[in-house]
């Protein structure tokens, strides 16, 4: 299980987590996300990132709050499967609009896929059930699939890739294209390089997958 | 086996689970499986501009790596 938690101090944010959770410090480990430091205007601020050894690790279809998960989780369960590579699926997180699914199988490589192919055409397939099965009247969760993390690590990935390409522009003044990516991913990269002054973003392309294509605009400050 | 797959997923898609028939076509190196349905569910099988179909047809040649096969999904209306 990860979570995240913000403190005015690293500290404090730790406790928080400690109340939260209702676990000891030892009992977690902790990152550090983010630290912004004292401010005329602001006060400094800690982003922690909290992870807790999955003690149901392994263990199928629990902790569902209602039909509707556990329903979607068993669509899940039964498409990979079927698809001749089974595993699990628990709960990864949930919000007021969002169920996250953890899939857990060791077929998990292919059941991601390349570039996650594979793992989001489950993933639409599961929105669509999940639609089906809600109430007219109330508006359907989105169900994130991830499994492995990769969807942080492909997160993390990208926006690395980002930097390092935003850099090469820099150097060179030439314009960059990168590679097709849907709108999440395209999003990342937008939001990742708007604090560089030195490069604009813009997408170009037709449908769901367009190519951002990163421009050197020199400082002009 | 990716017969039971297609069916299984295109029933719980649609509003008339008993109207979905899948017909499988072996061939030497690939199989054909014809997915047919209801005439008020074709919508639902195949989405805005075929996101479904795509995303069924995606999960299908994933499964049919497994022992090297190539399957063909064709919706018939």
């Amino acid at each position: 299980m990860i979570r995240e938690f913000e403190g005015k101090t690293e500290k404090d944010a730790i406790s928080k987590a400690v109340a939260e959770l209702g676990l000891q410090q030892d009992e977690f480990d902790v990152e550090i996300l983010e630290t912004v430091s004292n401010g005329i205007f602001k006060r400094g601020s800690v982003k922690i990132r909290v992870h807790v050894e999955d003690e149901s690790a392994g263990v199928p279809l629990t902790d569902f709050d209602g039909d509707l998960e556990k329903e979607t989780a068993e669509f899940v369960t039964n498409i990979i499967e079927k698809m001749g590579y089974p595993g699990s699926v628990s709960v990864n997180f949930r919000d007021e609009r969002k169920l996250g699914l953890d899939i857990k199988s060791e077929h998990s490589a292919i059941l991601i896929g390349k570039k996650g192919k594979n793992m989001d055409a489950i993933q639409l397939l599961a929105n669509v059930y999940l639609g089906k099965i809600t109430p007219v009247d109330e508006k359907p969760a989105r169900v994130i699939i991830d499994s492995e993390n990769y969807r942080r690590r492909r997160e993390d990935s990208i926006i690395r890739m980002a930097r390092k390409t935003a850099e090469q522009v820099c150097r060179s003044k030439n314009s960059k294209l990168l590679e097709p990516m849907n709108p999440f991913e395209r999003r990342l990269i937008h939001t990742a390089l708007n604090d560089m002054n030195d490069v604009i973003t813009k997408s170009e392309g037709d449908g769901l997958y367009k190519q951002v294509r990163i421009i050197y605009k020199g400082s002009r400050e | 086996m990716e017969r039971d797959l297609v069916e299984y997923i295109a029933k719980s898609l649609v509003d008339y689970p008993d109207e979905v028939t899948v017909n499988m076509i072996e061939g030497e190196k690939s199989t054909i499986l014809e997915l047919r349905v209801s005439d008020d569910d074709i919508g639902k099988v195949i989405g805005k501009h075929g996101r479904i179909a795509k995303a069924v047809r995606t999960i299908l040649s994933a499964s049919s790596t497994r022992d090297g096969k190539r399957c063909v999904l064709e919706i018939l209306d």
